[in-house]
């Protein structure tokens, strides 16, 4: 499965543009977020144990980072709709797959505009740790406050709960792909069974 | 025929003591236009949410009063980039966003889309990713995705803070325009000297509740402009120390000039 996701991050337009770049960016991105559970499970177990809850954990990051990378929210929510899904759910999965983007895009922001006021992230341990302190809290506080007005927005925009949404441009659905959900889920439910019988 | 009915409203946030609103009866009727001035905190965005139905049902909080809405509404808040969906790929179908939600046949939401996007010309953007445009631009994405959902009744809360003149000018010619297909319109603006030329009525707030009700003249009024509610024309009117009454319009100036 880990070479199946790495096949996967490595693909080429894995991302939003063509090319290996994008792939690599993923691959990366699922490697360092790993990282840090395989220091703590080399600090808990041996070896053996720790490569193979490593490559387990190392598996879902860089599957989970590559359907983000890959997956356009939008589709999916259309995607969802066309199913006969509320658009409130689909919309929920919607944006959190989007929010992953959206909270980089602001924190480069905050990080730009606190650069314009001269405070540098360069240098030892203190002063990156103050550049942090001087992001971390208008990104969490700017996130909160937006959360109200966009409840607002999305209430007064017609997504409530309940709502039969038209689907606009639902993406096709082909008889192969429908197949190969259906063989995903069986498979899942097969190797489920193996391990508890 | 009344499109928003308020009588007695008082509105307090979660966990506050004093009310945002005090008692305040309002009604705008169809094919009217109303504007809300006053001072920063004087109420007027919060009057737009009660209006909307938002608040509290959304934003929690107590109500005393009673609200009456005859027609569906459509509220532009004040930030764009709060309310755009996040899931177009195209300014088309930011438009579409609410529309699609409202379950219409496709070509009913096609027909209204391709209208809003008209009113606010927004032709040459509309296959443009809403991320990549400026903030005057997607104010007006924004407001055209609430036209195209046909609401009778049109909140606007500060709808040219990110617009330039043009879009501004544009912005104005289309609430008269909305208000002569019928529609209610309730803004709330600090672009005070468009006014004249826009509103029917000026509703003047005052720390949550209503100071003044009147036609446009009332931003000439002495008192509105000494809490610094005037048009540009009757602000340097009162400075040069001239008499009153003061002007409204730099036409009406021209005229007590000669």
């Amino acid at each position: 499965m880990l070479a199946l996701a790495l096949v996967l991050t490595l693909t080429p337009g894995a991302g939003s543009s063509p090319g290996w770049r994008p792939g690599l960016v993923v691959l990366r991105t699922a490697l360092l977020t790993a990282a840090p559970f395989w220091v703590f499970l080399l600090v808990l177990h041996d070896v053996t144990t720790t490569v193979a809850i490593g490559l387990r954990i190392t598996t879902m990051v860089a599957s989970f980072v590559w359907l983000v990378a890959a997956l356009e929210p939008a589709r999916l929510v259309e995607a969802m709709v066309a199913a006969g899904w509320s658009a409130s759910l689909a919309y929920l999965f919607g944006a959190t797959l989007s929010a992953v983007p959206v909270l980089k895009a602001r924190a480069q922001r905050i990080v730009e505009a606190q650069r314009a006021r001269g405070l540098s992230a360069r240098g030892g341990i203190a002063a990156r740790l103050r550049a942090l302190r001087a992001l971390a809290l208008p990104l969490v506080l700017s996130a909160l406050h937006e959360v109200d007005e966009r409840a607002l927005a999305l209430e007064t925009r017609g997504l409530v709960p309940g709502i039969r949404r038209t689907p606009l441009a639902p993406p096709p659905d082909t008889p192969v792909e429908r197949a190969a959900r259906w063989a995903l889920l069986l498979a899942c439910l097969f190797a489920l069974f193996r391990r508890v019988m | 025929m009344r499109s928003l009915t308020l009588e007695g409203v008082s509105f307090w946030y979660p966990a506050t003591d004093s009310p945002a609103l005090r008692n305040v009866s309002l009604h705008v009727a169809r094919g009217e236009i109303v504007a809300l001035v006053g001072a920063l905190g004087a109420g007027a965005s919060t009057l737009l949410l009660v209006a909307a139905d938002l608040a509290p049902r959304v934003t929690g909080g107590r109500l005393t009063g009673s609200a009456a809405r005859h027609d569906r509404s459509g509220i532009v808040l004040p930030t764009p980039w709060t309310q755009a969906s996040g899931m177009a790929f195209s300014v088309w179908d930011e438009v579409a966003f609410g529309p699609a939600n409202l379950g219409w046949p496709t070509h009913e939401i096609a027909r209204q889309v391709d209208r809003a996007i008209e009113q606010l010309e927004l032709a040459p953007l509309a296959s443009r990713d809403p991320v990549t445009l400026s903030g005057g631009e997607l104010q007006r994405v924004i407001i055209a995705a609430i036209l195209a959902m046909d609401p009778g009744l049109v909140l606007l809360d500060e709808p040219a803070a990110e617009l330039d003149s043009d879009g501004a000018r544009t912005l104005w010619r289309l609430i008269r325009r909305l208000a002569k297909d019928g529609k209610a319109v309730l803004l709330a603006t600090s672009t005070l000297d468009a006014l004249p030329e826009v509103a029917d009525r000026v509703v003047w707030l005052e720390d949550g509740a209503i100071r003044a009700v009147g036609p446009p003249d009332l931003l000439a009024d002495v008192a509105a402009c000494d809490a610094g509610l005037g048009t540009s024309v009757a602000t340097v009117w009162r400075t040069s120390g001239l008499p009153g009454p003061y002007p409204l319009t730099v036409a009406h100036a021209l005229r007590r000039w000669r």
